[in-house]
């Protein structure tokens, strides 16, 4: 990895910069298990919509199915489903988002690397 | 934005994969060629920042939630669209298999959605309209707002020609929802390329593709 104190303009080196980028992701993660907000996202939303279900301003009933309008042609059971981890609670969300927070960068700079070698 | 299984039939979806695919060998094609061994370090915080920040749903109001998508950021920062399309779909993939966040069969379609859409709109307007208007920040946060607006309307589209949503509606729904939601994208973009423009200005190319 490049020192790049000596570079144009770079208050901060390799090591800082990407520490202090993974703490800043990691602080997301956490907050988002205690502060995300619940409400359906815009094409759940979108979805409850042309079914019926909600207005176009109004709040979405507790009850509604955003994948109701869906043809179910495929299903997948994925591991953590919604970011979190089954009996664990929030703790078990927190643990979920931090791994894929490291599993992403890894993955990322994992690939990049590979593809640099082979060029 | 993260479509499901359910909402587009197989033969629809293997589309969209084929298009997503062609879009995923260009941007690694651009990460052998153009992405510089410095720049690892920045593409990797900025996916795990960009995966991190895609669960945390703010409210708009209207009873919906949105978040930041980051195409348009990834593709300003790293000064290329291609580069939104290699975060976005590593991103979408671990969304989608480890966690069930956007389908498998409908991955292809949200890679084109906000990889591709989000990054290649937000990168030529932030250029076009920081060309007019000279100032690096206020530009980025009107090119993502595009960025996810227009995404959202072309899922609408596609939501319409999969026989889920009716068209119009559809487009209004999605439209409005998304317009709010936009705003998260424009705020949090502008704010995060000044923050790295204030730490490490070497990394950031804000200034290519200027005449």
């Amino acid at each position: 990895m490049t020192d790049a104190k000596n570079t144009n303009g770079a208050k901060m080196n390799d090591a800082t910069f990407i520490a202090i980028g993974l703490v800043i992701a990691l602080i997301i993660g956490v907050a988002a298990v205690f502060l995300a907000s619940g409400d359906p996202d815009g094409l759940e939303s979108a979805s409850l919509y042309v079914q019926g279900e909600k207005d176009l301003t109004s709040d979405a009933p507790e009850d509604a199915d955003p994948e109701a309008v869906g043809l179910g042609t495929f299903e997948y059971s994925s591991p953590f489903p919604d970011y979190s981890w089954e009996d664990l609670g929030k703790m078990g969300d927190i643990i979920a988002l931090v791994l894929g927070i490291v599993i992403v960068f890894v993955l990322i700079f994992g690939v990049s690397r590979i593809i640099k070698i082979k060029a | 934005m993260h479509i499901p299984d359910a909402f587009i039939p197989l033969p629809q979806a293997a589309i969209y994969w084929i298009i997503a695919l062609i879009f995923v060998a260009l941007a690694l094609r651009w990460a052998r060629n153009e992405l510089s061994e410095e720049k690892i370090p920045l593409i990797a915080v900025l996916a795990a920042g960009i995966f991190a920040i895609q669960a945390f749903n703010l409210p708009v109001g209207m009873g919906t939630s949105g978040h930041l998508v980051g195409g348009a950021l990834a593709a300003i920062v790293l000064g290329s669209p291609f580069a939104a399309v290699f975060i976005l779909t590593i991103v979408l993939i671990i969304q989608g298999v480890v966690f069930g966040d956007g389908g498998i069969t409908t991955m292809g379609a949200n890679i084109i959605n906000m990889g591709v859409i989000g990054g290649f709109v937000g990168y030529y307007s932030y250029h076009g309209i920081k060309s007019a208007i000279k100032n690096k920040f206020i530009p980025a946060a009107i090119a993502a707002w595009l960025g996810c607006f227009i995404a959202a309307v072309v899922c609408a589209i596609e939501m319409f020609i999969a026989g889920t949503f009716p068209l119009v509606p559809g487009i209004i729904a999605m439209g409005t929802y998304h317009a709010a939601i936009g705003i998260i994208e424009g705020v949090i973009t502008a704010g995060a390329i000044y923050l790295i423009y204030s730490t490490r200005p070497d990394l950031i190319e804000l200034d290519k593709g200027d005449a």
